[in-house]
C-alpha cells in the first residue's frame, strides 16, 4: 500500500497549495537562471552577431563597449590597406533614450556601412536590409514599431524596412540599425539652443586671442565639433592570413588597439558582465538553498503531523523501509509537484518577461536533479525523527 | 491452553537513587479465549507490563513466552520484535489511533498487508472482517468521519487482521459513553470467544470490570491481587467443541 500516495490524496488541498507555494519559489530559481544566461547571452549578442575577425579601436581603449572609442571617420581606410584584411568598416554604437512607438524607450543605435560594410543586422525576422544611404532603418521587434512605419529620430524622420528579433545591446536594450551617416548624425546633431551656446563661447574665446568679431564669425566653422568620428572598424581577414599578423600590423603601424572576437567577447565576460553575472549567480545559488531548506521545514512539518500515525505504524510492525519510503516519496512528491508548477509559471511569463531569459533544457534538468536530490537529503532530518520515534507513542507513554 | 506466560518480569527505569521499579517479578498467564483486565491506578505498571510483554520496552529481567515459545529471557529478544508484534500482537488504543489518511478498510488491510498478505487479498479479508464487527457498510469512510463506536470497531478489525494470539486493548472504552463501552466489550468478548485469542485489557474503567473472565490488580509494579477467577460461563469453548454459551444474563452479551 502507498502510504505517500494516500496521505497526498486525502490532504490534495493541502498538497497543491504547499506545491503552488513552494513552485513560485522554483520559479524565481528557473527565471534566476534565465536571466544569467540571458545576460552573458545579451551581453555578447551584438559582439557574436557581428561576425568581425577583428576589432579595432582607439589606442589603449578597451571599447567599444565596456570604454568609449573615438576614432577617425576615414580610420577603416588606413585599416583597409593592412596586408591580410579583406574587408574593414566604420563601426558606431550609442545608447539613447527617445519617444519611439508612443513610448519612452532606451535603446542603442548602430551604424553601420550599409553598403556591403561589416555590422550590419544580419539575419532579419521581416523586411529587407538598408538599402539607402538615408531615412531607412532596420530596428528589433520589442520596440513596438512596425515594418513600413516612419519614426522620429533627431531631425529626420525613418522609415522601417526590416524587423529583427532579439536584436540587443550589452544591456538587453533592443537595436535600431541606422547607415553610418544618420546614426552619426542622430549623434552628433545639437540643439539649435546648444548650437548657438556653442558659437558664442567660441567667438568670445577667438575674441579674448586678439580676432575681430568679422574674423572670429568667419573662423567659427573651423572651430565647430567633428561629427565625421566612429568608435571603432570592423575587420574581415582575408582566406588563409593569420588574424594575429593583421592585428600586430594594425597595432604597431595604425597605432591603434585591436581585439580578435573572441578577446573582445572575454573583455565583457570578464568586465562589464562578471559582477552582474557573479551576483546573478549567488542569488541563484542562494535561492536554490533557501528552497530545498522551505522544502526540508515543510516535510518536516508534514511528517511531525503524522508522528502518532507513524508510530501506530512502527508498532503494528511496520519496517523502518516502510515509514522511510513515505517520507521519501512525499519529499520527493512535493518537489517534483512544485518543480511542475514552477515550469508552468515560466511558459506563462517567459513571452512577457522584460529581459531575456535563456532556458537551457539540460540546465533546467540539472536545477531539477539537484531540487530532488536537495528534496531527498532535506527528508533525512524527518526520517531520523521518525525513526527515533517509539512505538510506545502510540500509547500515549 | 497458555497463550502468554509471563515470569518474574522486572522493569526499571534509570539506576541508583533515581531508579524507578516500574515491574517487580510479575508473573502472570493468560489462556486462549480468555478475556482478562489489568486494574490499577495511574503509575502502577500496566501500560509498563504491556509495552514490556509487546517487546516495546525491554525487560530488565524475567521472561515472556507466547504459545510456549520463549520471546524473552535473560534480558535478551529472542525474536524479532516488530516482526513478533506483527505476527503475534493486535493493539486496540483508546484514542483508536487509525491512520488518518486511511479507509477504514485500508486501515485494515495495511496490517495485513504489513505482514506479507497480497494487495487484494487483503482487502477482501478487510472487507469481511469489517462485516464481521458490523461495520462492513463503513469499509470506504475515512476514520474522521466516523463515529467514536465505529473508529473502535475498525481498530479491533486491525488488531484482529492477522488472527493474532494476543490482542492488547489500551483503555479500549475510556474515550466511549457507558452504552458504545459496553458494546466494545461485547465485541472484545466475542472476538476472545470466537477467534480464541486471548484479550487482555488494560482499564481503569470500573463500570466495564463485570464483563471481565480475570481481572488483575496491580499496585506499585506488582500484581497484587486476582480479583475473581474466570467463571466457567465466561470462558470462551473452542468453536470446534461447542457452541457458545450463552451463560446468565449479562449486559456483555
Amino acid at each position: 500500500m502507498d502510504l505517500a500516495l494516500r496521505d497526498v490524496r486525502r490532504h490534495a488541498g493541502k498538497f497543491v497549495a504547499t506545491s503552488a507555494g513552494v513552485g513560485m519559489l522554483l520559479a524565481i530559481v528557473l527565471v534566476m537562471n534565465g536571466i544569467y544566461r540571458g545576460n552573458i547571452f545579451d551581453g555578447v549578442w551584438l559582439i557574436d552577431n557581428t561576425r568581425a575577425d577583428l576589432w579595432v579601436v582607439e589606442h589603449g581603449r578597451g571599447g567599444p563597449f565596456n570604454e568609449s572609442s573615438r576614432m577617425s571617420g576615414e580610420a577603416h581606410r588606413s585599416v583597409a590597406a593592412v596586408p591580410g584584411v579583406a574587408r574593414a568598416s566604420p563601426f558606431i554604437a550609442y545608447a539613447a533614450q527617445r519617444s519611439l512607438a508612443g513610448a519612452s524607450q532606451q535603446f542603442t543605435i548602430v551604424g553601420y556601412d550599409v553598403f556591403g560594410g561589416l555590422g550590419g543586422p544580419g539575419r532579419l525576422a521581416a523586411g529587407r536590409g538598408i538599402e539607402a544611404a538615408h531615412r531607412e532603418a532596420v530596428v528589433d521587434a520589442r520596440l513596438g514599431l512596425a515594418l513600413h512605419e516612419s519614426f522620429a529620430l533627431g531631425a529626420h524622420a525613418y522609415t522601417v524596412v526590416g524587423l529583427t528579433r532579439g536584436a540587443v545591446d550589452p544591456a538587453g536594450n533592443p537595436l535600431v540599425y541606422l547607415s553610418l551617416p544618420d546614426a552619426q548624425e542622430v549623434l552628433y546633431q545639437q540643439d539649435s539652443h546648444a548650437l548657438v551656446a556653442a558659437r558664442a563661447a567660441s567667438a568670445r574665446r577667438l575674441e579674448r586671442a586678439g580676432f575681430g568679431s568679422a574674423e572670429a564669425a568667419r573662423l567659427l566653422p573651423l572651430l565647430a565639433p567633428s561629427s565625421a568620428t566612429v568608435n571603432a572598424v570592423l575587420v574581415e581577414v582575408a582566406p588563409g592570413r593569420d588574424v594575429e599578423d593583421v592585428r600586430r600590423h594594425v597595432q604597431q603601424w595604425l597605432h591603434f588597439s585591436a581585439y580578435t572576437a573572441e578577446e573582445e567577447r572575454n573583455l565583457m565576460l570578464e568586465g562589464r558582465l562578471k559582477k552582474m553575472s557573479a551576483v546573478l549567480g549567488l542569488f541563484r545559488s542562494l535561492l536554490v538553498v533557501v528552497s530545498i531548506v522551505i522544502i526540508a521545514l515543510i516535510v518536516y512539518v508534514l511528517t511531525i503531523e503524522k508522528i502518532r500515525p507513524i508510530a501506530t505504524l512502527k508498532l503494528i510492525g511496520a519496517s523502518n523501509a516502510t515509514i522511510v519510503r513515505m517520507i521519501l516519496e512525499q519529499s520527493l512528491l512535493l518537489t517534483a509537484g512544485s518543480f511542475a508548477v514552477a515550469y508552468a509559471l515560466l511558459q506563462l511569463v517567459r513571452e512577457r518577461f522584460p529581459r531575456t531569459l535563456i532556458l537551457l533544457p539540460e540546465e533546467i534538468a540539472l536545477t531539477f536533479a539537484v531540487m530532488l536530490a536537495g528534496g531527498v537529503l532535506a527528508s533525512f532530518l524527518a526520517i531520523a525523527h521518525a525513526l527515533r520515534t517509539p512505538p510506545s507513542l502510540a500509547l500515549g507513554s | 491452553m497458555a497463550v502468554l506466560e509471563v515470569e518474574r518480569l522486572s522493569k526499571v527505569f534509570g539506576t541508583g537513587e533515581t531508579a524507578v521499579h516500574a515491574l517487580r517479578e510479575v508473573t502472570v498467564s493468560v489462556d486462549a479465549g480468555e478475556l482478562a483486565a489489568l486494574l490499577g491506578p495511574s503509575g502502577s505498571g500496566k501500560s509498563t507490563l504491556l509495552l514490556c510483554t509487546s517487546l516495546i520496552e525491554p525487560p530488565s529481567a524475567g521472561a515472556i513466552a507466547v504459545r510456549g515459545r520463549a520471546v524473552w529471557r535473560d534480558g535478551a529478544a529472542l525474536v524479532d520484535a516488530r516482526r513478533f508484534r506483527r505476527e503475534n500482537i493486535g493493539f486496540v488504543f483508546q484514542g483508536h489511533n487509525l491512520i488518518p489518511f486511511l479507509t477504514a478498510e485500508e486501515n485494515v488491510a495495511l496490517a495485513m498487508q504489513l505482514a506479507g498478505v497480497g494487495r487484494r487479498e487483503a482487502a477482501r479479508r478487510a472487507r469481511d472482517l469489517l462485516g464481521y464487527l458490523e461495520v462492513g457498510h463503513r469499509a470506504g469512510a475515512l476514520p474522521a468521519t466516523l463515529s467514536g463506536g465505529e473508529r473502535q470497531r475498525v481498530a479491533i478489525g486491525r488488531a484482529l487482521a492477522n488472527e493474532p494470539p494476543i490482542v492488547f486493548a489500551d483503555e479500549p472504552t475510556a474515550a466511549l459513553d457507558t452504552e458504545r463501552g459496553m458494546k466494545v466489550m461485547a465485541l472484545l468478548r466475542r472476538v476472545a470467544r470466537e477467534k480464541r485469542s486471548a484479550v487482555i485489557a488494560v482499564t481503569h474503567d470500573e463500570r466495564m470490570i463485570e464483563g471481565f473472565d480475570t481481572v488483575y490488580e496491580m499496585n506499585d509494579g506488582r500484581l497484587a491481587q486476582k480479583l475473581h477467577a474466570p467463571a466457567p460461563w465466561k470462558r470462551a469453548p473452542h468453536p470446534s467443541t461447542a457452541a457458545a454459551p450463552s451463560g446468565p444474563a449479562s449486559s456483555w452479551a
